[in-house]
C-alpha cells in the first residue's frame, strides 16, 4: 500500500508539501526470531521524487529507517506535469505512483 | 503468669510456620517472614546480582523497582524503592520476598521468582521451572543486602 | 495472656490462608476512566492525530478498497452497506455482539467474515492478514468519535462473566490477573512505561513495538506472554469474551481506531 499527499493544484511558483508513505517492513536485519535465529534483512534503499521529469527529492535509506517510512517535503510548483514517486527495495523490487500536478 | 505470654508467643509462632512450602522449586526453610539459609549453600555475587538486577533477560527488577544510583534508566515504581533496603530487612528477609511474595502478600503484583507448583496456564518453555534459578536469587540478595542506607 | 492470643490470632491469620485463583475485587472508579491515548507521550499522541501520519491508514485504505471492489462472482461490501442501506457508521461501537441466529459472540472480525460467507458466498479472511487487518480497520474508523456501548443482557451475559473471568483470574508464571496492573496500578512506572487502563478503544492498533498494524487479540496476545501465560488462539471464544468484558468496562470511551500505541 502507498499513501500519497501532493495537491492537485497551486500557483505558479508556489511551495507545496507533499507526503508519501509506503507499507515496508524494513526488517533491519538485527533482531533473531523466537528460535534465535537472525530475521533476515528486507529494507527499501532507494526512493525518488521525479517533478516534470526531474528529481526534485531523493534518499537513500539505511536500516535504521523505522517500518512503513514516512517522508514529507516541500517542492516548487513550476509547471503542470507529473510528479512521481519511487521506491527501489534492496532487491532491486520497484514500486511508484504518480499525481498530477496542474499550475496556473 | 509471666512466662506464659512469651511461651504461648514462641508456641503459636512455631505451630503457625509454613516451613514446607510446596509450591516452590525445591525444599527451603522459612522462619516468620524469612528464609535464612542460601537456596545454593554459599554466599551470591553481588556484582552479579546487581547485573542481574537490570538485565532485561534475567532479574529486571529495574522493571518495578528503583535502586538510587544504579547504572539504568527510567526505573519503574510499581514496587517499592529498594535504595538502602539491606539496612531495613535482614538477607533472609530479602530471600523470602523473592522466592515467593504472594506468600506474604496474597495481593501484591510481585511475581513468585522461585515458584513452580500450582500455577494456571503457564507459558510453554517456562512450566516446571522457578522464574529465577537458586544462583540467581542469591546474587540478587548479596547485591540487595549490600545496599546499606 | 492477651497478648499471647492477640498475636496468636495475627499469626494465624497470615499463615497458610487459602491461596485464591482470582485477584481480588478491584475497578476504575468511573471519573478516572482514561483511554490509553492520556497514556502516550505527545508525540506517539501527534501521531495518532495525523490521519496521514498514523501509519494505520495504510490499513484503512487497504480496507476501503477492498470493500468497494468486487471478488469474483460476489458483490461488494458497499452494495448492501453504501448511502442508500445498512450505512456502518458508529456500527463497530457496538461490538462484541451476539449473532441472534446461531447465539455466538461475535467481534468485529468474526461479523465481516460472516457476513462474506453468508450474504457474499466468500471465503473467511485469515485472521490477522492484511485484508481482514484493512477491513475491520476501515470499518472501525467509521465508528470514530463515537463513544463505546455493548449489551451485556440475555444471551451477552454468559460472555461477559466469561471475560470477567478471564479478567480477573490469576495466570502464568508470575501468576498475575489483568486486573491487579490494570485497575489497582495504571498510571505506575513499569521502566519508562506508563501501565495504562488496558482498553480497547484504540483497536486496531499500530502498535510501535511491533512496527505493525494488529487487531485486539493480538495485543491480548501480548498481554498474556507477558505474565508468561500460554496465549489463547486468534478468534478464540475467549478473547472474545474478554472483548466484550472490555467493551463494558470501556463504556463511554470515544472508540479511536486506528489508533496508534506503544
Amino acid at each position: 500500500m502507498i499513501r500519497i499527499s501532493a495537491p492537485d493544484t497551486a500557483e505558479m511558483g508556489e511551495i507545496v508539501e507533499v507526503k508519501a508513505m509506503i507499507q515496508h517492513p524494513m526488517e533491519t536485519g538485527y533482531r533473531r526470531d523466537a528460535k534465535g535465529d537472525v530475521i533476515p534483512r528486507n529494507i527499501i534503499k532507494q526512493f525518488r521524487c521525479a517533478y516534470g521529469g526531474n528529481t526534485v527529492f531523493e534518499a537513500t535509506f539505511f536500516p535504521g529507517i523505522a517500518a512503513n517510512p514516512f517522508l514529507a517535503f516541500c517542492l516548487r510548483a513550476t509547471r503542470t506535469g507529473p510528479i512521481e514517486f519511487s521506491w527501489t527495495d534492496q532487491h532491486g523490487e520497484t514500486w511508484s505512483e504518480t499525481r498530477q500536478l496542474t499550475v496556473s | 503468669m509471666r512466662a506464659v505470654a512469651p511461651m504461648s508467643l514462641v508456641a503459636l509462632l512455631g505451630g503457625c510456620e509454613p516451613q514446607h512450602d510446596a509450591r516452590l522449586a525445591s525444599d527451603v526453610s522459612i522462619v516468620g517472614d524469612a528464609v535464612p539459609a542460601s537456596l545454593t549453600g554459599a554466599p551470591g555475587d553481588a556484582e552479579r546480582g546487581r547485573a542481574i538486577f537490570v538485565s532485561r533477560e534475567e532479574g529486571h527488577c529495574v522493571l518495578c523497582h528503583q535502586v538510587e544510583g544504579l547504572d539504568a534508566e527510567f526505573q519503574g515504581n510499581v514496587g517499592p524503592a529498594l535504595t538502602g533496603v539491606g539496612g531495613r530487612l535482614s538477607a533472609g528477609q530479602i530471600r523470602y520476598r523473592i522466592i515467593d511474595a504472594q506468600r506474604i502478600w496474597p495481593d501484591t503484583v510481585m511475581p513468585a521468582y522461585y515458584r513452580t507448583h500450582g500455577l494456571r496456564q503457564v507459558e510453554h518453555g517456562y512450566e516446571g521451572a522457578p522464574a529465577l534459578s537458586a544462583g540467581q536469587i542469591e546474587d540478587l540478595v548479596a547485591f540487595l543486602e549490600a545496599q546499606a542506607s | 495472656m492477651k497478648w499471647a492470643l492477640l498475636i496468636g490470632a495475627l499469626c494465624l491469620a497470615g499463615c497458610n490462608k487459602p491461596e485464591s485463583t482470582y485477584a481480588r475485587n478491584s475497578d476504575v472508579k468511573a471519573g478516572d476512566i482514561k483511554s490509553g491515548y492520556a497514556f502516550l507521550q505527545d508525540d506517539t499522541k501527534a501521531l495518532q492525530d495525523d490521519d496521514f501520519a498514523n501509519p494505520g491508514f495504510l490499513w484503512v485504505d487497504r480496507g476501503k478498497r477492498l470493500f468497494e471492489t468486487a471478488e469474483t462472482g460476489a458483490s461488494t461490501c458497499s452494495t448492501c452497506h453504501g448511502a442508500h442501506g445498512m450505512p456502518l457508521k458508529g456500527v463497530a461501537a457496538h461490538y462484541p455482539k451476539v449473532d441472534a441466529k446461531t447465539g455466538k459472540l461475535l467481534n468485529l472480525e468474526a461479523a465481516i467474515n460472516l457476513c462474506r460467507e453468508q450474504h457474499q458466498g466468500l471465503e473467511p479472511l485469515a485472521y490477522e492478514s492484511d485484508d481482514l487487518l484493512g477491513m475491520t480497520a476501515y470499518v472501525a474508523s467509521l465508528s470514530r468519535g463515537e463513544p463505546v456501548s455493548v449489551d451485556i443482557t440475555g444471551p451477552a451475559a454468559k460472555y461477559y462473566e466469561e471475560g470477567r473471568d478471564y479478567f480477573f483470574r490469576r495466570k502464568g508464571q508470575f501468576n498475575l490477573a489483568c486486573s491487579q496492573c490494570h485497575n489497582e496500578h495504571w498510571g505506575e512506572k513499569l521502566r519508562g512505561d506508563t501501565i495504562s487502563q488496558g482498553h480497547g478503544n484504540a483497536f486496531p492498533a499500530y502498535r510501535l513495538e511491533w512496527q505493525d498494524f494488529g487487531s485486539l487479540h493480538r495485543r491480548l496476545r501480548d498481554c498474556d506472554t507477558g505474565i508468561r501465560a500460554e496465549p489463547q488462539d486468534y478468534g478464540s471464544e475467549t478473547y472474545m469474551a474478554v472483548e466484550l468484558y472490555l467493551a463494558k468496562r470501556a463504556e463511554g470511551l470515544a472508540m479511536e481506531s486506528p489508533g496508534v500505541r506503544r
